[in-house]
């Protein structure tokens, strides 16, 4: 019986392979299904997502290695930095209901 | 995908019990806990220890956020790679 946490791995894998696959090479994400993973997957986080500069912007921060391409361990960068945002949005919270 | 996020994170704030960084008896527990069906050597203390000294970039003792995800994208970027299998690029 996996874990949450384990659960919630596998679940962030499929869903860059739902939209990896796609089009183009299978096992990275071209800028188009970038796009529709943040706006399908990501449109509570990210306000900003129907802002078509915004995607450029962070394809270009993710695209560590300059092939255009954002293959899982940059996707992984993405959930890193959004991870970052939520716990401090979290611990706020938190620290508003114990007042 | 949000539920997937919210869950690695409070995964780790609820086994901190309120402080910033998770001490070496926190880490042990998440790991056994949360990890047991994805690592070996979870029941193994001294596997776990070597980990967490692996982990901490910062030698303080402790596993910050950071450092704990750094452990959560290895491994789901070594359990991507297994699951892709002979469609991922040989590196």
């Amino acid at each position: 019986m996996p874990s949450e946490l384990e659960n919630a791995m596998e679940s962030l894998i499929k869903v860059f392979h739902h939209y990896a696959s796609k089009e183009g090479r299978s096992g990275t994400l071209s800028r188009r299904e970038l796009r529709e993973l943040m706006e399908n997957e990501l449109s509570n986080f990210l306000i900003s997502q129907k802002d078509p500069a915004a995607v450029d912007k962070i394809m270009k921060d993710l695209d560590t290695n300059g092939d255009g391409q954002v293959d899982f361990e940059e996707f992984v960068s993405l959930v890193v930095g959004l991870s970052i945002a939520c716990e401090k949005c979290y611990q706020t919270h938190m620290k508003m209901q114990k007042k | 995908m949000e539920s997937a996020i919210k869950t690695v994170v409070t995964t780790f704030l609820s086994s901190t019990r309120g402080k910033e960084n998770l001490d070496g008896g926190g880490f042990q527990k998440l790991v056994k806990k949360q990890l047991g069906g994805l690592m070996q050597d979870t029941n193994c203390s001294s596997a776990i220890k070597e980990m967490q000294q692996g982990l901490d970039a910062n030698n303080d003792g402790k596993v910050s956020f950071q450092e704990y995800l750094t452990l959560i994208g290895y491994l789901a970027s070594s359990l991507s790679q297994s699951k892709s299998g002979s469609t991922a690029e040989a590196p």
